[in-house]
């Protein structure tokens, strides 16, 4: 009986261990995965967590200097093979939109931005209609 | 019953014996400069630090302009020796960490090895060894098909360690470490510009570092109760003083956007047109020069 006790007791907080770890957002794993998706021929610069904490957060921004004559790309990655609702939009340093990857109703998993003009850009993720409020993106640039 | 508390005890000494690393409580009592903390919430600084461009781009640009490979105007790998405050060491990782970004764009396997070793004992002298996975990237090195992974690890070794850095709230070694890497950069650039005087495109280049120092400088005044980081400062205001004579005018224009194999492709109708001059070059390039000097001595 007290083997059986201690089976139960052990299954039972592996269970508990498991179920929270299902619920947490690893924006890390996500962030990870997206860098090789880089298009050929793009560099790595940057990789950024997309983190709704659980519904808590509506959006999550960064920043970054864009120059003049250089193409970057940011791409999106998620549970399951979409973008899970996740939308990256680009502000320019007055924030003025210049890029989104909602397109006509459509998540597009991927930007790429030849940039015209250098300046401070912000790049930030929002939540439309995401189950998991959780991804990842990466950054790469080409001359 | 015994059973059951001794399985308790084991995943409590699980669950404890995670949560630090080894060599943390070495690595905070290692720091010997800026003591003082930053007058203002880290995540500003964090947030401010994130935006400062890759030296790396500033190094693709002068390759596939034609500029040919110069390991003069590198700091040499046997200034080591000469590194041995922590604002010195942290500012020379930013350093070499460009000087080393640099020979891997150029495919100069030799001179990045040297680099490499320099940065792995700079690291290492900081704590922050541990991110630096220098046989990897030693090996990737060897052979030229290999530059896409060499770039991506090095890039993602920097990342960790000034992740890490600011999650230490140490943040002031991120800093001098990304000022480091910036002004050598500046004087890369700059060298390059100095013999293609009529380079326009070198020129803007230039001129669009205005906005890079100004975060450079913004950063560091939440540091000025620091010596080293006022008199860097000091320095970096002089050179803002030489950047206040170019004129940025942007001009925003809404982008247009298609879609391309599933990807946002966007055209820019935006410009950005930077007005500097010879002269505006050469004051800048003196200036830049002079605080790299006192950087790397």
């Amino acid at each position: 009986m007290k083997k059986v006790l201690f089976v139960l007791t052990f299954i039972s907080l592996i269970s508990v261990g498991t179920i929270e770890l299902n619920g947490q957002c690893n924006p890390d794993n996500f962030a990870n995965a997206c860098i090789p998706k880089l298009a050929s021929g793009f560099n790595f610069l940057k990789s950024y967590k997309v983190d709704g904490e659980g519904g808590s957060k509506d959006k999550v921004e960064y920043s970054y200097v864009f120059t003049k004559g250089t193409q970057y790309m940011i791409n999106l990655c998620a549970n399951g093979a979409a973008t899970d609702g996740i939308v990256v939009t680009l502000f320019d340093s007055g924030r003025n939109k210049v890029a989104t990857s909602k397109i006509n109703g459509q998540f597009i998993s991927a930007i790429a931005y030849p940039c015209n003009a250098t300046g401070i850009y912000y790049i930030q993720y929002t939540f439309d209609g995401s189950a998991g409020k959780c991804g990842g993106s990466a950054l790469g640039f080409k001359r | 019953m015994r059973l059951v508390a001794i399985g308790f005890m084991a995943l409590f000494i699980a669950a404890c014996g995670s949560s630090k690393k080894p060599d943390e409580k070495a690595f905070l009592e290692s720091l010997d400069s800026a003591k003082t903390g930053p007058t203002i919430d880290e995540e500003v600084i964090s947030s401010i630090l994130q935006q400062i461009p890759s030296p790396l781009e500033i190094s693709v640009l002068l390759k596939e302009s034609g500029t040919k490979y110069n390991a003069g105007i590198l700091n040499t790998s046997e200034n080591l020796s000469k590194y041995n405050s922590n604002y010195k060491k942290a500012l020379n990782l930013g350093v070499y960490g460009t000087d080393l970004g640099y020979t891997n764009i150029y495919e100069q396997n030799q001179d990045g090895l040297k680099y490499l070793t320099s940065i792995k004992s700079l690291a290492d002298g900081l704590n922050i060894g541990q991110f630096f996975d220098i046989e990897t990237i030693g090996r990737l090195a060897t052979n030229s098909k290999n530059l896409d992974s060499l770039l991506l690890i090095t890039t993602q070794n920097f990342n960790s360690i000034n992740h890490y850095l600011q999650t230490q709230s140490r943040a002031n070694l991120s800093v001098l470490l990304l000022i480091g890497g910036w002004v050598e950069a500046m004087q890369i650039t700059c060298q390059v510009a100095a013999k293609d005087a009529k380079n326009k495109e070198l020129q803007e280049k230039i001129g669009e570092q205005k906005i890079i120092l100004e975060q450079i400088v913004l950063l560091l005044s939440f540091y000025k109760d620091d010596g080293n980081m006022a008199s860097l400062l000091k320095d970096m205001e002089e050179l803002k003083g030489a950047f206040d004579k170019i004129n940025i005018t942007y001009t925003y224009k809404e982008s247009t956007m298609e879609i391309v194999d599933g990807v946002a492709v966007i055209k820019d109708n935006s410009t950005t047109t930077i007005n500097i001059t010879e002269q505006d070059v050469e004051a800048i390039r003196a200036l830049t020069n002079s605080i790299r000097n006192k950087i790397i001595s």
